[in-house]
């Protein structure tokens, strides 16, 4: 017999979990902006900078961080029909401990001494475990759409290996241990971080979410079944290879990884050009750039750019941009599904719900996108006109704000409907 | 023809999607006398999918699996919330108002959208599997829909 619980309505988390994820995110992209503005043009001399390392980890783990657990809390069991395990104190744990973390390891690595590093680093790595062990339990009993499934289990994997890689770089600099050839370390927990977690969320989402926001052709099946775990193989080979100081083998299978990336933005937007949808949407228009920021990163690496430059268009090009595209569309479209469903048990059919168009609106979504195009333009020209880090980081301070505001938007209208929505009282059990 | 419920019925899901997409066209277009035409072939096409499923292949399956009324029955309240959204939309042509219509149509889009994706992955090959010897009578009713 066919299993029916992907049928269930009810096993989708409550709003509120996927919310705060969202809603907390905004404001460790407009911390890392308002750290450039203040700091300047230093930050971004090299990726050594304590500037720079705070910054990545405000974006890396405050930002995408909270933004990537948030949605796959939500969207794991309507995408492999399996419900986490306990949701609410999952949800409620990843969202302090990451929130706590983020900030301390930001604050810590900007100078601020080892006991911060410490007890952020701590506190995000323990974020990240009470939130992938029950997604893990979650995705190995999943069934469902193959190719992303394949891609959320890597990416999961690759998450736990960047966390313990970044703990031992901790381990490191407290003093605790040492390693030949430290950048080499730091290089490699970067390479999982980047290519393996938030590289292989992208395609796992694309894969699941494009053909069917956009009604696209589907992505040829050898990228859907081959791609994701090819790129965690290779990244764990070249990782080894360069760690263990084979330099030529470490940068070929970087390289072709590079070439892989490529591959799956060329594709993704040709599939984007056939779609079906006509409308050039502010989410639509966030993927198009965040696929040509990846392209510009392999380019960038392939051609010894400044790693400043290759880190600009991953965590800000890919990083800021394109789950501020997905929350356009998801923060609204499940408003909307909630209200919905409170409706059903409040019977107030006289009232009207608001449609995704009047949740959010798509006029500001495309000030927001403006915003951030301007951003990663100041920043990469910053790279090499310095007078433009602080313009920059004003200017990624305020994306990241009128996302915050439009979010905040939404939520406020939930909150107004879900007042006027209440269940009814039941006929027949007492009243409560 | 297709001998297979599954595959009529997926293609139907196909045929909404574009003409979903024809709307959002004429919307960007500014031709309302033309979204006036298409909405209204695009709101029968979908109305006439659900139709199909509630007077025909649910009833049948629940017929001969009556634990699939559990499934069918959700699948029936989500039409229940699909067709008030098709009455908004045709509310929002009528009073020519762009946004409106475009906001509505992107939630009835996604809506669509993973309410398919359930009948697709679970519902029909439900009723394929039970369904199997019984097949010709079924897609004559369907296509005579
Ligand atoms: C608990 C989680 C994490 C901890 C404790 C941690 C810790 C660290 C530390 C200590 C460094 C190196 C500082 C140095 O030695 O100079 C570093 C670098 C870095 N981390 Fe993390 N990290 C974590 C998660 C992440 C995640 C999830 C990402 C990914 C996307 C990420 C991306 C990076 C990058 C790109 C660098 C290199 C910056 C550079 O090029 O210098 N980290 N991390």
């Amino acid at each position: 017999m066919m299993g029916t619980g992907g049928l269930s309505l009810d096993q989708a988390p409550p709003i509120d979990i996927p919310a705060r994820f969202f809603l907390t995110a905004p404001l460790f992209a407009i911390a890392a902006g308002l750290l450039l503005a203040w700091q300047g043009p230093t930050l971004l001399v090299s990726r050594w900078m304590p500037g720079a390392l705070a910054a990545t980890h405000l974006i890396a783990i405050g930002y995408l961080g909270l933004i990537m657990c948030g949605a796959l809390l939500q969207m794991l069991p309507v995408v492999a029909g399996a419900a986490v395990p306990a949701v609410r104190l999952v949800g409620t744990a990843t969202h302090l401990l990451l929130t706590v973390g983020a900030a301390g390891l930001a604050w810590g690595l900007a100078g601020s001494g080892p006991t911060l590093i410490r007890v952020g680093a701590g506190a995000a790595a323990l974020g990240f475990l009470v939130f992938v062990i029950p997604v893990g339990i979650a995705l190995v009993r999943a069934r469902g759409a193959p190719g992303t499934l394949l891609a959320l289990r890597t990416a999961a994997l690759a998450l736990a290996v960047t966390v313990a890689l970044g703990l031992l770089l901790v381990a490191v600099l407290q003093g605790w241990i040492r390693v030949a050839e430290h950048t080499r370390w730091v290089d490699t927990h970067a390479a999982w971080g980047l290519m393996g977690w938030v590289g292989l969320l992208v395609v796992g989402v694309a894969v699941q979410v494009l053909p069917m926001f956009y009604v696209t052709p589907t992505y040829p099946a050898p990228m859907r079944r081959w791609f994701a775990p090819a790129v965690l193989v290779g990244v764990g080979a070249a990782s080894a290879a360069w760690i263990m100081g084979a330099d030529l083998v470490g940068q070929a299978v970087f390289g072709t990884i590079a070439l892989g990336f490529i591959g799956f933005a060329f594709i993704t937007l040709r599939l984007i050009s056939l779609r079906e949808r006509p409308r050039l949407d502010p989410t639509l228009l966030h993927w198009w750039a965040a696929m040509l920021s990846l392209c510009g990163a392999a380019l960038a690496w392939t051609f010894a750019a400044p790693p400043t430059l290759i880190g600009v268009l991953l965590l800000v090009g890919v990083g800021v941009g394109l789950p501020a595209g997905m929350l356009f569309k998801i923060l609204p479209f499940l408003t909307w599904f909630h209200l919905q469903h409170r409706q059903l048990g409040s019977g107030r059919f006289d009232l009207r719900i608001p449609h995704m168009g009047s949740l959010l609106s798509t006029r500001w979504a495309r000030v927001q996108f403006g915003l951030h195009l301007l951003a990663l333009a100041l920043l990469a020209g910053s790279l090499w006109v310095p007078v433009l880090a602080r313009p920059a980081g004003i200017a990624l301070a305020l994306s990241s704000l009128v996302l915050l505001l439009l979010l905040i938007g939404v939520a406020r209208t939930y909150r107004r409907f879900a007042a006027l929505l209440r269940p009814a009282p039941s006929r027949a059990g007492p009243q409560t | 023809m297709t001998d297979s419920i599954a595959t009529f019925m997926t293609d139907d899901h196909q045929r909404c999607d574009q003409l979903l997409a024809a709307c959002e066209q004429a919307v960007s277009g500014g031709d309302w006398k033309r979204l006036a035409e298409q909405a209204t072939v695009f709101s029968k096409a979908l109305i006439g999918h659900f139709d199909m499923e509630e007077q025909v292949l649910f009833p049948e399956l629940v017929a001969i699996s009556p634990w699939a009324s559990g499934p069918t029955g959700m699948m029936t309240m989500e039409h229940g919330q699909m067709r008030a959204l098709v009455e908004e939309l045709n509310e929002a042509v009528d009073e020519q108002d762009a946004d409106a219509c475009l906001g509505i149509l992107e939630t009835l889009h996604l809506v669509i959208q993973q309410h398919n994706s359930k009948e697709e992955g679970i519902l029909y090959p439900m009723a394929e599997e039970s369904l199997g010897d019984q097949t010709t009578k079924i897609l004559n009713r369907l296509q005579a829909g």
